[in-house]
Formats: structure tokens, sequence, C-alpha cells
């Protein structure tokens, strides 16, 4: 017995042999660091003098191919690791990268870019016009998630190859030399270059990509990088390495030699390897807050993300304007921000958030119209019964779809009870769903309430406001006011952008003060824990958020 | 025995088409879809459907489901673009493997050493710690160890790493928190059996004949006691499986479990069945195993067929 | 026998004379009559009488673990039902003003119902709180208490209600199967090896997320595999039983199927079934904490022990009693369960019997 017991155990151990373990093996990443046997929180880096930048992420990296890519944590490694036409600076403004000179035409329609000749791909080849026309074809060809940014920019024929009225290679994508690309569009557009700076407009270069078929972007060595970093490893589901790219156009902006990101999924671990040094930088969760308020390694970041509350516009109770307004009014935001989630959220009253975009003066886009839907618990308890009573109803039971995320299951919990205490005859019924499920229910409109949420895709107000138009694939609430649809269009094709920031101000004051589509909650703050000899890492609002361009090591 | 074999075989293959039959149309009463972008609108969504040919007939996708599965070809990840579930469930079983091993290997020894013990000072206070400690192995949800672990020996005492994947060091952890209702089982499973065995009459006719206790507890008691152990390997597979689920998470192990409950909540279908259907596989091989060695090592139990009931 | 004793009896009454009156040959059988039968004697016994309930309740009592786990169930059920009624706050009553009080219970100081958070202030103070809140209060202001007894209700709820279904499909399928035997059993028992290859854990987060998630999508998602191995033990049970020898003679006196499946093959195979049972309970309430850790619990703001375990799991660090009431009850009620389950199969084993 003993006999086959020990070959029993020798199988397995053949079988792991074979598998693989995929620890961190030699490779580029040799200092592993010692496990912290000070148990303080002072373990501190390699002391080999490199700067390396310690970094938690989310998730594992689904692909770096720039055509295919679709979430967060792609989107950051491409965005420290790539460039394109235009990359953003600190303060998120679009500056000329891979390109060095960007002619217009006098109907604004064709944009001529001059490539710069000496922006190089990591192996120092040169990065050309064609490899722009390649990559941005090639979304197309290959049904890429995040095509519809074509369609933002306005590119030639985007919407028709979409809809398969027309081939992939008519869009309006040129390279008429290695070093100019011309690009045409439907109709002039003025976010063209912030828009540009985004990943899916990255360009591939085509030998290289064809070379690794299918394989392209799956593993650090089958990319080539022409940003700032380039990824020297990357061991599946743990984490990457990032080096500084001797190539980079910009290598004089570069301070850190390396960035170790990993990848942390627990928010206790991540406070855990934080204390024990292996990390530089963590979210925080609400429940740590209060701990290290006092810390001056705490940070708050306000994003300009913001949650609210879809309401279904074919509702029979819900169409009543007057009971929407009740709803958003009969609660306590602050309540909420302050004391539920703690961690930097603030209250929205509007539909765009503070400190997200400007006019020409420099005065908030949220100062314009000031708080929206305001008014005290009497004001919405009258306009409820008024509803009410306008609905025929004296009793009303919704349905609250959200997201089964503990930060949608917290709102929901603290709604229900805000609104059924001050809003008599109101029963919330919440239904916590996986995230996938949340949104399938919003597009068929089967919900009565619906917690939303919306990132911002470019430094932009009309992010928020073209959401709304009929039919819009954001709207997913049947809300319809022909007025705001073709205002929306007006000011998306005004090049001016002084008249085109009022119309926007004006936009927002109809969509939430005279039509009350939506409720708005808040605006999404991030507690943020970071080393003291962090500095310059900046988190732009929009994604991709994270940028290590600037970031330093000073001890 | 060939027939008997080739009669489980049989079971199993069954077992399995009924397994991927049922996943692949649960997967498709599943609401919401793989593509869960805000952004898109009906048009890429039509073509993104398309692509992975998720317009067709349900009918149509179960046969080619079916007909790559066996081929052995799990089909592609929604998620990972560009990667076959395949490479995934390869990339991830390592570690799985690894720490669910270790802790087999650790929970059972230590376990055995609990349950004899413990048998053999019946009813003593050594007895009423370890089966104390047993009890609250089996009781207390193992996330709670994996935290306590984490929290005192990996940062407070600074031990051993307290999150992480980076060498052998890293595997600690983990493996101690997933050992422990391991052990608990299997002290517990022990030493009912050797309770049992030294009730039994050839052991009190081996005491009676004036053999020493050692030479009887050694070759009569825990060697008979011991057969069963065996049977206990697939639930301690399930309970590894079940544990390496969420204590992944907690220690930041790139396990196949850890991915489990990310491609439910992310819809990444194929995976899901993916992982599915090796998990069963394994389960069931599990199960076979157990089977075969028990024949093997209980030369009261033949294969012939018929009498494996009860 | 009876003929015996008749006629002792007859010859006791018959006077004592040299000569019988009657030679006993020539009694004619006509005489004979047979004593009236008694049905309240014909199970008598010469012991005091001990069924196998009492035999088993008188060594089950013997069992210190057994009886305390018993006491233990019970309070903790009591207070499950009672709990959430003592502190005169609901379950859902929030008050943002009372947000994350640590313990307090006047009296209990110096256990650490103090009142005094992670950082070493009193927050009862601070506050001017003036009411106690004896389990603390979640981040809503949520009496925990209330909470904690109404998450443990809910949990001993769903796990009961599983248990039940599987005790009824268990016993049926298993009954039918092993009752009926032959062709029937063979196929039943096909059916029950396909299903026990099944990972019960995948199929119960499988069924979760198709099903609307509450307490019945959680019971039916766990009954799904779940009554099979209560089927196993009552086929088990049955088959041994229908090969004794009394049910032959019953079967034998022609008793109908009903009261042999009523009379005597249920009570035989009831401790096994109670055993099981035992053993279902604390799975189920574990499986409803681990679905709730991994994201797939009931709605809230309903509470389960495993939900409050989940909250309290995050915040562990500097709220740590929003893990350590509902932890400790939950390992309280699997040990109990454990115990009592192990003492029950013990005292209902005719082999344990010294």
């Amino acid at each position: 017995m003993k006999k086959r017991k020990s070959f029993l155990a020798f199988t397995l151990m053949a079988a792991l042999a074979v598998t693989g373990c995929n620890f961190n093996s030699g490779e580029s990443s040799s200092q592993t660091p010692a496990p912290s046997n000070n148990g303080g929180t002072t373990t501190e880096q390699p002391s080999s003098g490199k700067k390396v930048l310690q970094v938690f992420n989310t998730d594992e990296i689904p692909s770096l191919d720039s055509a295919h890519v679709h979430e967060t944590v792609s989107f950051t490694v491409l965005n420290n690791t790539m460039d394109g036409l235009y990359r953003r600076d600190q303060n998120g403004q679009p500056y000329l990268a891979i390109a060095e000179k960007h002619d217009v035409s006098e109907d604004k329609l064709v944009h001529t870019f001059t490539i710069r000749d000496n922006a190089k791909w990591s192996d120092g080849s040169p990065v050309t016009a064609k490899d722009f026309e390649f990559s941005w074809k090639k979304v197309f060809k290959e049904a890429g998630h995040y095509s519809f940014m074509f369609e933002t920019l306005a590119v030639k024929n985007a919407v028709a190859i979409e809809k398969g009225e027309k081939q992939p290679d008519e869009l309006g994508v040129k390279a008429l030399d290695d070093r100019t690309l011309e690009v045409t569009l439907e109709n002039p557009n003025p976010l063209l270059n912030q828009l540009l700076s985004f990943p899916t407009f990255y360009p591939q270069k085509q030998e290289f990509v064809e070379s690794k078929g299918d394989k392209y972007g799956l593993e650090y060595d089958n990319m080539l990088y022409n940003g700032p970093f380039m990824l020297t490893d990357w061991k599946h589901d743990q984490g990457w390495t990032y080096t500084k790219n001797p190539n980079y156009w910009d290598a004089g902006k570069v301070k850190l030699d390396q960035i170790d990101g990993y990848v942390v999924k627990d928010a206790p671990a991540r406070l855990t390897l934080f204390e024990a040094g292996q990390l530089d930088r963590i979210e925080l969760d609400s429940s740590y807050v209060d701990q290290f308020k006092d810390d001056p390694r705490f940070h708050i970041i306000e994003t300009p993300t913001i949650y609210f509350i879809r309401f279904n516009h074919e509702h029979p109770v819900l169409k009543n304007k007057n009971i929407r307004k009740a709803i958003s009014m009969a609660w306590d935001k602050k309540g909420l921000t302050d004391v539920i989630l703690n961690d930097g959220s603030s209250p929205l009253n509007g539909l765009v958030p503070k400190r997200f975009a400007t006019d020409a003066s420099g005065k908030d886009f949220r100062e314009f119209n000031g708080d929206l839907q305001q008014g005290s618990l009497e004001d919405a308890k009258k306009l409820w019964e008024q509803g009410l009573k306008e609905s025929g109803v004296t009793e009303v039971k919704l349905g609250v779809n959200a997201a089964d995320t503990d930060r949608s299951k917290k709102i929901g919990e603290y709604l229900k009870n805000q609104l059924e205490k001050n809003l008599p005859g109101l029963t919330l019924e919440l239904k916590n769903v996986p995230s996938n499920q949340r949104l399938e229910i919003e597009k068929a409109i089967t919900y009565d309430l619906s917690l939303g949420t919306w990132g911002p895709d470019y430094a932009d107000p009309m992010t928020y406001i073209d959401m709304w138009v009929t039919g819009g694939s954001a709207n997913r609430m049947k809300y319809s006011n022909p007025k705001y649809d073709e205002l929306v269009q007006q000011a998306k094709l005004n090049t001016d952008l002084e008249s085109r920031f009022k119309q926007m101000v004006e936009l927002e004051k109809i969509l939430i003060e005279e039509d009350v589509a939506i409720a708005p909650m808040y605006q999404e703050g991030l507690a943020i824990l970071q080393k003291e000899y962090v500095k310059d890492f900046v988190y732009l609002p929009t994604a991709p958020t994270n940028n290590y361009l600037w970031a330093d090591i000073v001890k | 025995m060939g027939a008997y074999l080739l009669r489980r075989l049989g079971y199993m293959l069954v077992t399995l088409l009924v397994i991927a039959t049922a996943t692949f149309f649960l997967m498709k009463m599943l609401p919401g879809t793989p593509f869960n972008n805000d952004r898109l609108n009906d048009q890429q969504l039509a073509n993104m459907n398309a692509k992975y040919g998720l317009d067709q007939p349900v009918a149509i996708q179960y046969l080619k489901y079916m007909s790559n599965l066996v081929q052995g070809d799990l089909g592609d990840s929604y998620k990972y673009v560009g990667r076959s579930v395949t490479e995934v469930i390869s990339e991830r079983i390592g570690p799985s493997a690894l720490i669910g091993f270790q802790a087999l290997i650790v929970g059972t020894l230590v376990g055995l050493a609990l349950g004899v013990t413990s048998a053999l000072r019946h009813n003593s206070l050594l007895d009423y710690t370890s089966v104390t400690l047993a009890v609250l192995g089996m009781s207390i949800p193992s996330f709670i160890f994996a935290a306590l672990l984490q929290y005192y020996v990996g940062l407070k005492w600074g031990l051993l790493p307290p999150a992480l994947w980076k060498g052998y060091e890293y595997t600690i952890l983990p493996t101690l928190a997933l050992s422990v209702t391991v052990i608990a089982t299997v002290a517990r499973f022990i030493r009912t059996e050797m309770l049992d065995v030294i009730n039994q009459d050839y052991v009190m006719t081996a005491q009676a004949k004036g053999l020493n206790q050692r030479k009887v507890i050694i070759r009569h008691v825990l060697r008979n006691a011991l057969i069963p152990v065996v049977t206990m390997l697939g639930p301690l597979a399930v309970n590894i499986m079940t544990g390496t689920l969420v204590i992944e998470k907690i220690f930041s192990v790139p396990g196949l479990g850890e991915q489990f409950s990310l491609s439910v909540i992310v819809n990444d279908y194929s995976v899901i069945m993916g992982i599915t259907l090796f998990y069963s596989f394994l389960f069931i091989f599990m199960v076979f195993i157990v089977d075969i060695l028990y024949g093997l090592l209980d030369p009261r139990i033949n294969l012939r067929g018929g009498s494996q009931k009860g | 026998m009876s003929m015996e004793l008749e006629r002792t009896k007859n010859n006791s009454q018959l006077p004592q004379s040299a000569a019988p009156l009657f030679p006993a040959d020539s009694i004619p059988e006509d005489l004979f009559v047979p004593e009236p039968v008694d049905a309240s004697l014909q199970e008598q016994t010469s012991g005091p009488m001990k069924s196998v309930w009492q035999d088993a309740w008188q060594r089950l009592v013997k069992n210190k673990g057994a009886v305390l786990s018993l006491f233990m169930i019970l309070l903790i059920t009591f207070l499950a039902l009672a709990g959430p009624a003592m502190s005169g706050r609901t379950y859902d009553e929030q008050n943002l003003l009372f947000s994350n009080l640590p313990p307090k219970v006047p009296g209990l100081e110096w256990l650490g119902f103090d009142g005094i958070d992670s950082k070493g202030i009193n927050q009862y103070e601070v506050r001017g709180v003036t009411e106690n809140f004896w389990f603390g209060t979640d981040e809503f202001g949520r009496d925990l208490w209330t909470r904690v007894w109404k998450g443990t209700q809910i949990s001993l709820l769903i796990a009961s209600l599983a248990a039940l279904l599987d005790l009824i499909i268990g016993v049926a399928y298993g009954g039918i199967s092993a009752f009926y035997g032959g062709r029937t059993d063979t196929v039943m028992q096909r059916i029950i090896e396909v299903l026990m290859g099944i990972p019960n854990l995948i199929v119960i987060i499988l069924f979760i997320l198709i099903l609307e998630p509450g307490i019945f999508s959680i019971v039916l998602a766990m009954i799904v595999t779940g009554w099979v191995s209560m089927a196993r033990v009552v086929r088990g049970q049955i088959l041994q039983i229908k090969a004794q020898e009394f049910v032959m003679a019953s079967r034998a006196l022609g008793a109908s199927n009903s009261r042999l499946i009523v009379k005597h093959m249920l009570p035989n195979a009831i401790g096994p079934i109670l055993v099981t049972i035992m053993f279902t309970i604390p799975s189920a309430i574990f499986f409803e904490a681990f679905l709730s850790f991994i994201g797939l619990g009931l709605q809230p703001p309903l509470a389960s022990l495993g939900m409050l375990i989940q909250d309290g799991y995050v915040a562990m660090r500097y709220f740590t009693y929003k893990l350590v009431f509902p932890g400790i009850i939950i390992s309280v009620l699997m040990i109990s369960f454990n115990l009592l389950a192990d003492g029950l199969r013990d005292a209902l084993d005719p082999r344990m019997k010294k």
C-alpha cells in the first residue's frame, strides 16, 4: 500500500511539474522582493538605485491589441506603453505626440498629420502613417468593441461600415506616404484632438502583427510599443513589469525605471500589501477611511463618474414628472456620500459633475446651472401627493434594478429606507443582479427604477449630454424630447466653443430641471493611500486614468 | 474487472455528456451577454454576436459546441479576446493544483495524526481537544481562517508573505488556510473508523491472544481504519475546490477557482462551461480512482460487478 | 402452548379425586375452548418496556457534547425567533446618527462591550448617544443585535427548508427505488450515479445565476443535487430491512405494501435519515454563507448570517465586531449540529451499545 501511495504522489508531482506553477521566474523581474520580515510599514524597494513604482491592478489584462481592448486594465497598460497622434498632458489637455504637425482643411473635414521622424517602435523601426491606417481599419475588420469611437470621432464611413453598407477599407483614413496620414471626417469635430489620444486610435505595425498571427498582444513579447514604457514581463493573472522605453521619442520626460503591477482583487489584501511595503498606491475601502483620514498618505480624488437613477418613462406612474421629481428630492444625498460611502464622493445635483469642464473664462460648468432638482422635504412630499393624485393612485410599488456590487447594494438599501420613510405609499423592491444582467434589463426597459452610472469617454460635457437623445444606446429609458435631440445635434456640429458651451448648459437644464429625465445621485470619489515618496502620479478624470509618464520616486 | 471498468467508463462519459448539455442550456438561459459594455449600440452588438456565432439558432450552437468538445476544443473566451478556454484553464490550473495538492498532503497527515491519537486516547483530555479542534476546523468558514492568517502571520508577525504569488514561500499561507477543513475532515473520520475497528471482534481476539498493543494498533486497527480514508478523496477534493474559490482571491493566487468566480461575474460563458466541465471531469475521475483503489485495497470487495452497491 | 395452559388450568380446577371423572383420552374435542386473544398482551415483554427511541435518548443524554449542542441549538433558535424583538428595533431601521457604533452593554464593559472603537475613542460619549447597541451598529446605523438574530433566523429557515425538501424527495426516491427493486431500481440508480458525478457547488452557482435571487432560489439550488445523498441513505436502509426476516414474515402474513412501508421500513430507517438531516442543516447554512461570500446571496436589506459575514469581512480590520458576532453564531451552529448528529448516530447505532 505504501508503494502505491508514493506512486500516486509521484504521478501528481509529475503532473504539477508539467503544468507549471507560474511563479515569477528569473527573466527581467529578477529582484523578487523578500517577504517583509520586519512586519512594519517601511519595507522599502530593492536598493539597486532603480526607481521602481509598485502598483496594483484590478484584473488580468484581457488583451493588448488596441483594436480589441474594451476595459480599464488594458486601457491603462496601453496608455502607458503606447502613444497616439495626440497624448494628454498632466491636466488632460491634448498635445501632439507621434504626429509633429496637424493641418486642417478649410471646411475642417480633412486633417493631415505629419509623423515625427524620431517616433520609433520598441524594436527601433520607425512608426509610419501606414501603422495608423492598418490599426484603424482592423477595428472594423475584426468587429472590435470600441468601433463606436470612430462614430464619436465622426470618421468618414464609420457608421456605414458598421451597418455593413460599406467595406472597412473605405474608412476615412489614408497613409499618403510613410510620414503623412490623412483623416477625413463626416462633419467638423471640436473634440478631435482630445479623442485621438484614446487607445483605440493607437497604431499597430502590420508586419509585426501579422507575424504573430492571432497571438498579437497576448504576451509581453508579442507586442511592439511606441510609448513611454514597454512591458518586459507579463505573468498571466499575477502581474506585469513595465520598463522605461529607450526608443520613446519623448524619453527625456520619463523618470521611473520600472513599474511592477500586481493583480490584487481583495480589498483587505491590498491594504495588507501596502502596509507590508509591496504596494505604493492603493484605493481604500470605505470602512478603512476613518482610520486613515488624518494620515499624510491619504488622498481623496474626485472622479467624474456619476451615479444616477434612471426612470422608466413609460411606467404609468413614473411618467408623471412630479412623481419623478419627488423621488429625486425626498432623500438625503449627503448622508449617502458622507456616511455610507465615506470615500470622497459628493452629492450631484445636475448631470455634468464638478471640476470636469470649464468655459473659456475658467468657470466650472456646474456653476452655470447650480443645484437642480432641489427643494425641501416638504416640497418633495407635496409634489409626491400631487403626482399620486394626478396618476389616480394612492400606493406605488417600484422595483429597483441594480448591479450586485457592494456599492450598489448599499445605495439601494439606503434609498429604500429613505424614500419609503419620506414618501408615504411608496414601496421599493431591490433587485440586485449581476452587472451584465442589469444592463440587459436596462436595454429591454423592463425595470421601474434603475441605478445607473456613467464615466466620461472624453473630457467634454457632451459625453454626458448626448446619452439622452431619442434612441441613443445609453438612453435605455424611453426618454424622448425632440427639442433636446435637435439642440444636441446643433451643439455637436457647433465649432464655436463658447456658444457650444452655452448650448450644453441649456441642454442640462432641459434634461434635469424641466424634464426630470433622471435623478442624479452623486459624483464618485476615490480614497487613495499613497506612499509619500511617490510624486507626480497623474490621475486623469477620463479613461485611461492612470498615467505613469511623469511619476517619480523621491526618497 | 475489465467489464466493470468499461461500464464505469461508460457512466463517466454519460455523466460528462449530461453535464455538458445541462451547462450549455443553463448558459443559454443566463440573462445578459458576455459583451457587457455600456456603450455598445445594437448594430455593434449584432456584429459581435455574429463574430462569435451567437446569432445562430441554439440547436446549431449546441451541435457545434458538442462537436468541438469531442475534439477537445472548448471554444474561445469572450473576455480574453483571442485566447482559447483551454489556454485560460491551463494558465490557471498550476497554482490551484499546487496549493490544493499541498493542502491535501498536509491535511491528511496532520488529520491522521490527530485522529489516531484521539482514538487511542479515547475520552481523554487529548481526545476532547483534538475533537474540538476538528469540529472547529469543519465549522468555521475557511475564509475567516484565511483572513486571520493573512493579518497575523503575514502582516503583524511578518513571518510569511501575506499575498501575491512570486515564489514557493507564497504558497504556504494559502495551503494552510486550505488544509484546515481537510485536517478536520480526516481527523474526525479516522477517529470514528479507528473506534469502530477497535470494537471489532478480531481486534479483541488479537488482544486476547496477547499480541502487544503496538502491533495490534498498527497491523490490525490502523490498517483497516485507513482503507475507508480513500473514500474521503472525493469529498476532500470538493472541499478543496470550494476553498480555492475564495482563498485564491484573498491571497491573490492566480488560480482556477478565482477565475471561475470571475467568469461567472462577467458572463464569460465559454470559460464558465470549460471550467465546469473540467471540474466535473476531475471529480468524476476522482470518484472512479477511489472506487478502483478501494477495490484493490480491500480484498473483501471484488470489482466483477454488482458488489459495489451500498 | 395455549393448549397446554388450558389443560393445566382445567386440571387445577378438577376436584382431586382418585379416579378422573373423564379419562384423559376420552375428552372430546369440543370441550376445548380457545382462550380469548388479548391483543394488548401479544407483544408483552417481561422486562421494563424500552423502545429503540427511549434507548437512544438515554444514550444521547449520556453524551455531554450532544446534550450541550442540543441546548445551544435550542438557545440560538430561541434567540433567532425572539432576539429581533428584544432590542425594540427592526432589522432595517436606519439612522445615520448611529452609524458604526461599537457594541456596548452596561455591566459587560470588561468584556469589550464598552463602546470604544479601534482608535480608542468612546463613540457613544463623543456622539452623545444614550441608547446601547449590544452588538453595535453597521454603517446605516442599523442595530446589529437585531440583524444578527434576524439573519440567524433566515439562515435557519433556509437550512430547514433545504433539509425538509431533501427529506421528501430523498425518501420518496430512495424508498421507491429500493422497495420496487428490479428494473425500476436499476434505472433510478443509474440516474443517481450520473447526478453524483456533478460537483454540487458548480450546479448551485449556476442555478443561483439563473433564478431570481431570494430565499427560495437558494433553497432550490441547494436541493437540485442535495437530495441525492438522502435518497442513497434511504435506499440502503430499505434494502437492508427488506431482506430481514421480520419483513418476510410480515409479508407472508399478508401485510399490504403500505403497511410494510409505514409500519416496518420507515421506523427502522428513521435513525439514519435523522442523522443525514442533521448533517444537511449545517452544510446548508455553510453553503448559504459561501454563496453570500462570493456575492450570490439574498437581496438586501434582508440579512442572513452569510451576508453579515460578508459585510463584516472587509470591515474586519477596524470594525471587528461586525464579523465577530455572526462569525461566532455560525460557528456555534455548525459545531452544534455536527456534534448532535454525531451523538445521534452513535446513540442509534446498536454496535455502540456497551
